[in-house]
């Protein structure tokens, strides 16, 4: 019989003992999904993907490889590095291949009124419930979404908890970590061990929908959308003005297209039912783009027209 | 006295143990990607016995953990038990200027060594790890640091200042600090000992030419300049690293290509070199096939630059020491190369260094002179080996105490 390694641990407490975070399972591998997949596969960890179809899985995967390119294109990665990344992860439309993660994120992106959205991820929470063990901690990277409304649907919900990723979540340092009335002492060691080995820190933010950087970030972007229907500033100016005099790297127009017209419209809708303030409510001129399906970046026109990513003149 | 060596890096263990009084190594290998999928541990006894053991090793403690459990195993084991460990010597890169010299390991210096992090974040970490898991596992065993750098700490502050706002030096210990100290140290030493002449009366030029390469100059026994800086990116051309290059084209092109500093970072430490050139390979010996049997033009433009570098600096640190006695050439490219050896010695006979060509072709892997007798430099091929300064440090270390503790 071949020799085996685990035959010359010196003690047999070393052949049981486990990593509770050798593998992360994601559910939902759009384009969050897939920059949390190459983070946490970066930083050595096995992950796990979930998506709806095959079809979704091998998009994913390809998007992935893709996202990978473009790193090394850009320099910060190395073709063996992209390797190693790549044969760490794996996706299934199968929720049972979560079995062994620590921690699963859920990070599905619905459309749709608050409560389908609701129901939607709930249902998600359900089949990572199932399908991994009693310890394991199940979190969503949505910061709309209220993590204590989430997690009523699980049996042990003191191990849900919100790690919202900023994106690009590679570069940005910081996630937001959300606590349910319900999160255990446990569920929140196992975070802070997980953004210890992803190099994050942890910003603790109290149960709010929206959190921190959502609110800030809509309430930002509409108000740009009021000064410009007003006549007051162009989209550039404003765009211009802000990245100039306040140090920030995108504008509140560039930054809308960058997250996706679309998504920003979910947020606002979310954020203007919980609150009931109107300055959440979504700017007209979000509303008239996503209708006429300029959503954005990634889909080539929103605020600004885009060809391969690269912001090429103005829509408006 | 048995005493085990560990280099830990940041995904692999290598070990050796050695039996100090007869300067034999009892055992050797390497545990390989570790906390990856596809982790091994390769182990070489010293009578040829061999085996590459493959399973999970999640972490440096459950690497060393296997590593002890092979050393005293039955079947492949060349100690009965744990017991008859005297001491561990551990290799750490980066030890700023806390230390200069090989030291016994306690709280203390460990406290001094998680100090060093910040300078060495990607080499002093896993190095520390290593520590913490003998600690562990061995609670009671005398553990040793060998740092990197102490061997650079005799360099005068002229020599190791950059010319930068000097408050940068007293807040951060911005500086060159140098790297491949052990492997300097052993084959200076080693070359005066075949040569028997005495190290306090010559100037040497030692060339460290592996994947990371680095050349000091050492002078009556003192290291007075060295290439690597305050990060082993500094200096020669390497296997990716792009060595010596102008900082104000880094600025110009992280705003041209819209980099930030962790690409950059990676650009200049993973994507440049010989391999960044010649777009072939890091590793010599693929560019050497590449330049000589394929004809590939930006190989030979690689290994022109990687030989033109290493004259250049062994020009400059010849004048520093006003004259050269004796050149070195180490590391696996060092050891190996001679074509490489040849073209980096061709025409400094002028600084009297002429090597004897036939010997040199014949010369890998192994001490030899390969310079003509007539030469006023002598040139000379010595294999590093860093493990046993390791091993003999802490041998020295562990003997002064004991005899303390006696007294």
């Amino acid at each position: 019989m071949a020799e085996k390694l685990e035959d010359f641990a010196i003690s047999k407490k070393l052949t049981t003992k486990s990593s509770m975070l050798n593998k992360v399972g994601i559910v939902g591998c759009g384009s969050m999904g897939q920059d949390i997949a190459i983070l946490v596969s970066g930083k050595g960890i096995e992950v796990i993907f979930i998506e709806k179809t095959d079809e979704k899985v091998k998009e994913s995967m390809k998007n992935i490889a893709d996202k990978l390119d473009e790193m090394i294109n850009r320099w910060g990665l190395t073709s063996g590095e992209k390797r190693a990344i790549l044969t760490r992860i794996s996706g299934s439309t199968d929720f049972k291949i979560l079995k062994g993660c620590g921690l699963v994120i859920e990070a599905i992106m619905t459309k749709g009124p608050v409560t389908e959205i609701v129901r939607a991820k709930q249902d998600v929470f359900k089949k990572i419930e199932s399908a991994v063990s009693a310890t394991s901690v199940i979190a969503t990277n949505s910061s709309a979404i209220a993590i204590s409304e989430l997690s009523t649907v699980l049996d042990h919900p003191e191990r849900a908890a919100g790690i919202h990723f900023l994106a690009p979540a590679q570069t940005v340092k910081v996630i937001e970590v959300t606590k349910s009335l319900k999160t255990s002492d446990e569920a929140i060691k196992i975070i802070e061990k997980f953004a210890k080995m992803i190099g994050k820190t942890i910003i603790n933010v109290h149960e709010s929908p929206g959190s921190l950087s959502t609110r800030l970030i809509i309430t930002l972007i509409n108000e740009a959308c009021e000064i410009f229907m007003e006549g007051v500033g162009w989209i550039e100016d404003i765009d211009e003005v802000l990245k100039s005099g306040y140090g920030l790297q995108l504008g509140p127009f560039e930054l809308a297209d960058k997250i996706g017209l679309d998504k920003l419209l979910v947020w606002m809708d979310i954020l203007y039912s919980e609150f009931g303030d109107r300055k959440y409510k979504a700017s007209p001129v979000i509303k008239r783009l996503v209708r006429s399906n300029h959503l954005g970046r990634s889909a080539g026109e929103g605020f600004y027209k885009y060809i391969d990513g690269k912001k090429e003149g103005k829509l408006l | 006295m048995k005493i085990l060596v560990l280099n830990c890096g940041s995904s692999s263990i290598k070990y050796q143990l050695f039996n100090i009084e007869s300067n034999q190594v009892l055992a050797k290998g390497i545990a390989e990607k570790i906390g990856l999928k596809g982790s091994f541990l390769k182990y070489d006894r010293y009578d040829g016995d061999s085996v590459k053991l493959a399973g999970e090793i999640l972490d440096h403690q459950t690497g060393i953990e296997y590593i002890l459990g092979i050393l005293t195993s039955d079947k492949h084991g060349c100690i009965k038990s744990l017991n008859e460990i005297d001491a561990v010597g551990h290799r750490v890169v980066h030890g700023e200027e806390k230390f200069n010299s090989s030291v016994l390991i306690t709280s203390e210096v460990i406290q001094k060594m998680e100090q060093c992090i910040e300078l060495a974040p990607l080499h002093n970490p896993p190095n520390l790890k290593g520590i913490y898991a003998v600690k562990n596992l061995l609670p009671d065993i005398l553990q040793a640091g060998v740092f990197d750098t102490a061997f650079h700490q005799t360099m005068q502050k002229y020599a190791f200042l950059y010319a930068l706002p000097y408050s940068l030096y007293e807040k951060y210990r911005i500086r060159k600090y140098g790297f491949h100290g052990t492997s300097h140290r052993y084959v200076s030493a080693r070359a005066c000992e075949i040569l028997n002449v005495n190290m306090k009366d010559k100037n040497i030029i030692t060339c460290h030419l592996g994947n990371g390469s680095s050349i000091a100059a050492i002078k009556n026994g003192k290291s007075i300049d060295t290439s690597m800086g305050m990060t082993p990116v500094e200096g020669l051309i390497m296997g990716t690293r792009c060595g010596d290059v102008d900082a104000g084209a880094l600025t110009y092109i992280m705003h041209k290509e819209e980099i930030d500093t962790t690409a950059l970072n990676t650009l200049m430490n993973k994507h440049s070199g010989v391999l960044g050139i010649s777009g072939v390979s890091s590793d010599m010996r693929d560019i050497e096939d590449a330049a000589y049997r394929k004809g590939n033009e930006r190989a030979k433009l690689a290994l022109q630059m990687f030989n033109y570098r290493i004259k250049k600096y062994i020009g400059s640190y010849a004048a520093a020491m006003g004259g050269l006695d004796i050149l070195i050439f180490t590391g696996g490219i060092g050891e190996n190369g001679t074509d490489i050896r040849e073209e980096i010695c061709k025409n400094l006979d002028f600084m009297g260094i002429e090597i004897d060509t036939a010997k040199n072709k014949e010369t890998a892997a192994k001490e030899a002179i390969i310079s003509k007798p007539k030469s006023r430099v002598t040139v000379l091929v010595v294999p590093t080996n860093e493990e046993l300064v390791i091993a003999k440090d802490t041998y020295e270390i562990i003997t002064k105490l004991k005899k303390k503790e006696k007294q």
